[in-house]
């Protein structure tokens, strides 16, 4: 696969590293061979991805035909370009959608060798495609390549547990999962109500400030450092399972307890974080504000707190994973019949995985996009910081 | 030195063989809850050796808070387990296909407990206040009665808030709710103990409104149920638990030793035992047919899951394919 060849799509240069014909042959071959053996038994007969039982279905070989004309185009076109990454993947997926047909279809893949054959080609031609792509730059490949590996593993999260019947007590497939946020919106969105803007957030807001204060306070004043640092590092070592049942019979059973559970998982870091920062100012510096006769404040606002800005980020991106582990993990201990902690846990307790998974989901693109925020956020509020500037 | 040598070997060898002809078949039974006379009948079994002598080798799996039987033996982990009726069926619905083997209590000890300065008088008062109930399968009775007195419990203007209760009587006792779901047998004890008179307390018994559902009943997977030798070895063990069970019934204080000491926690009481096994003694119905379903009663139960419109527990008769006497008759042999 060493020797090059000119590319069919009118590029005007060789591409280095593209399949010579006898490769490209070869993996026609194989995607034909792969097409015609038995995955398994449809409605009784011996089923291969283009057909069942002897019947052949159009659609389904014209589709095998593109895909190998689109494997056929990648591999020729070589390395380098994004374009035979996108070919590759893109035959992969056809092939892995003619499979995916055919178990939702009720495919039983009790019996069948062609089947794995089919899965290492579908995994192999998405994997490489995958490579290819991975080296190219730009904002576009950035984004395909987790996408692409995320869809693997929910397509054999999918094929797998329909076609081999796994109960969905035990895990649900992902096509149960979607339909299950769809259905449950309403609930899902009370919860969210509940768990997220209630709990999290305002414990994470209160817990943030009340940290950066009392680090202010301790910077002023040696006598608090020595006094409250020890006593706050033994506060945050408190763990959830323990404080969470205290708080609830102090607050009783609502988000208020959850709120104060996540005010004090938060507290601290966001109080070392900032102490740290406010202590990071170089000598230079300070001797600069000095010299411009700054009285305390002035240097506070002026120099030292956009100093510690890089550190406070770091703790509000920590605090933020914390704020949402708390406020879930507490309703655990009691919580009325509302929020996502509850709703986990009673739905687990009736065989309701697929609702258990939808707040999953919910929890993961909550954390997700509030982590995607803050870093965002400390973008624009520390362009200035080295860390910031590295990506080139 | 050599000759002795001979000799241990031989009568080790001898020993072996005699032992494994002795062999006991294992068989795994999964409680609905910690270890307590609720569950008498078993530990009596296993203490009198009742087991032994039907060749069984039992392991009881005590329960707790957040161990739901259905998920164990969905899993593997248990040949029969303690349920009540409700959680069953409805984790048939979801595809564990639980049969029931044999029902053991005949009433429902279930209740819900107000206290006095509550308000609460009647199922009337029930909208605008604060009722706590267990969840994990014990929601069921609770959510079906609701729904009959036409009261929502769900969404942001329900007519009732409903509490997840812990397994405590706490709710009760802060003021949290003005009633919080009790077992005869168990948590309303714990509130008398904890200092309310019972002059202080109202009650609602399921039975006497009318929505009392079966509870702890024995419960073994239709799949396990093919099999002829399962179904042997769990009419051995049916036989000798309800030898258990009666033993306990005429000795309730023996009953509550056994019990005491069998607790891995070691934190049972006896006198606390001693009453729970009294009270469990009065919803089992002496009639020497202990143990075996009366399909009436079963129907009685689907009746009220089913009257349920809102957020029904089940959506449809499960019919004769949820209970089997097969078993009750395979232990009738060694009765």
């Amino acid at each position: 696969m060493t020797a090059s060849m000119s590319t069919a799509t009118g590029s005007g240069r060789q591409a280095p590293g593209g399949a010579t014909f006898g490769g490209v042959f070869i993996a026609s071959v194989v995607v034909l061979i792969a097409a015609l053996l038995p995955v398994g038994e449809l409605g009784g007969a011996d089923a291969s991805l283009i057909g069942s039982g002897g019947t052949i279905a159009l659609a389904a070989v014209t589709q095998l035909v593109l895909a190998m004309a689109a494997l056929s185009l990648g591999l020729a076109l070589g390395p380098p370009s994004a374009g035979s990454g996108v070919l590759i993947a893109g035959a992969g997926i056809a092939i892995g959608h003619l499979l995916l047909d055919k178990v939702w279809d009720g495919l039983d893949l009790s019996v069948s060798v062609g089947f794995w054959v089919v899965l290492a080609l579908v995994l192999c031609l998405v994997w490489t495609g995958m490579g290819r792509l991975a080296r190219q730059r730009g904002n576009a490949t950035r984004v395909l390549v987790p996408l692409l590996f995320g869809g693997l593993i929910v397509y054999v999260w999918e094929l797998t547990f329909v076609g081999f019947g796994v109960s969905p007590v035990i895990i649900p497939p992902p096509t149960d999962i979607l339909a299950s946020i769809i259905a449950n919106r309403s609930i899902l969105w009370l919860d969210f109500q509940h768990t997220i803007v209630h709990s999290a957030l305002i414990g994470f807001a209160v817990g943030c400030a009340a940290g950066f204060l009392v680090a202010v306070l301790i910077d002023r004043s040696s006598f608090l450092q020595r006094g409250l640092l020890p006593i706050g590092s033994a506060v945050s070592a408190m763990p959830i399972v323990g404080t969470a049942p205290i708080l609830i019979s102090w607050f009783g059973q609502g988000w208020p307890a959850s709120s104060a559970v996540v005010v004090i998982m938060t507290f601290f870091p966001m109080l070392v974080n900032t102490l740290a920062g406010l202590q990071s100012t170089g000598a230079m510096e300070r001797d600069l504000m000095r010299s411009y006769a700054a009285s305390y404040s002035q240097t506070l606002w002026r120099l030292r707190l956009p100093m510690a800005l890089p550190f406070m980020f770091n703790a509000l991106k920590l605090n933020a994973t914390l704020a949402l582990i708390g406020a879930i993990v507490s309703e655990f201990f009691g919580s009325p019949i509302v929020g996502m902690g509850f709703r986990i846990v009673s739905e687990q307790q009736r065989l309701n995985l697929d609702v258990v998974w939808a707040t999953i989901a919910v929890a993961a693109v909550v954390g997700s996009l509030s982590y995607g925020v803050l870093t965002i956020a400390e973008r624009v509020a520390t362009f200035w910081h080295p860390s910031q500037r590295g990506e080139g | 030195m050599k000759r002795s040598l001979t000799l241990l070997a031989t009568t080790s060898v001898f020993a072996g063989i005699a032992g494994a002809a002795q062999a006991q078949d294992p068989f795994t039974i999964q409680l609905k809850w910690v270890t307590q006379a609720q569950f008498a009948g078993y530990y009596v079994a296993e203490a009198q050796g009742f087991y032994d002598e039907a060749g069984l080798d039992v392991t009881i799996q005590a329960g707790g808070p957040d161990i739901a039987p259905p998920q164990v033996i969905a899993a593997g982990g248990a040949d029969v387990i303690v349920e009540w009726m409700p959680a069953a069926l409805a984790a048939r619905e979801r595809g564990v296909d639980l049969v029931n083997v044999a029902q053991v209590f005949d009433r429902s000890g279930m209740m819900l407990t107000c206290t006095e300065e509550s308000g609460v008088t009647t199922p009337e008062d029930f909208p605008g206040n604060t009722l706590g109930v267990w969840f994990a399968g014990n929601e069921y009775p609770f959510l079906s009665w609701m729904s009959q007195l036409g009261y929502s419990t769900e969404g942001a203007d329900a007519d009732v808030t409903v509490l997840r209760q812990g397994f405590n009587v706490d709710p009760l006792l802060d003021g949290q709710a003005a009633c919080i779901s009790t077992m005869i047998y168990n948590e309303y004890w714990q509130v008398v103990d904890a200092g309310i008179p019972e002059d202080q307390l109202v009650t609602f018994f399921y039975e006497d409104q009318g929505v009392a559902t079966l509870e702890d009943g024995l419960y073994a997977l239709a799949s396990d149920l093919e099999d002829p030798e399962f179904v042997e070895r769990l009419g051995r063990f049916i036989a000798a638990s309800m030898r258990g069970w009666q033993y306990a019934i005429d000795n309730p204080e023996e009953a509550a030793e056994i019990i005491v000491e069998a607790d891995p926690a070691g934190v049972a009481d006896y006198d606390v035992q001693l009453r729970q096994m009294e009270n469990i003694a009065t919803l089992i119905e002496e009639d020497g047919e202990l143990g075996l379903l009366d399909p009436a009663a079963f129907q009685r139960t689907v009746d009220v899951l089913l009257a349920s419109d809102s957020d029904p527990v089940i959506t449809e008769d499960p019919g004769e394919a949820a209970w089997t006497h097969e078993a009750y008759e395979a232990a009738r042999d060694h009765m």
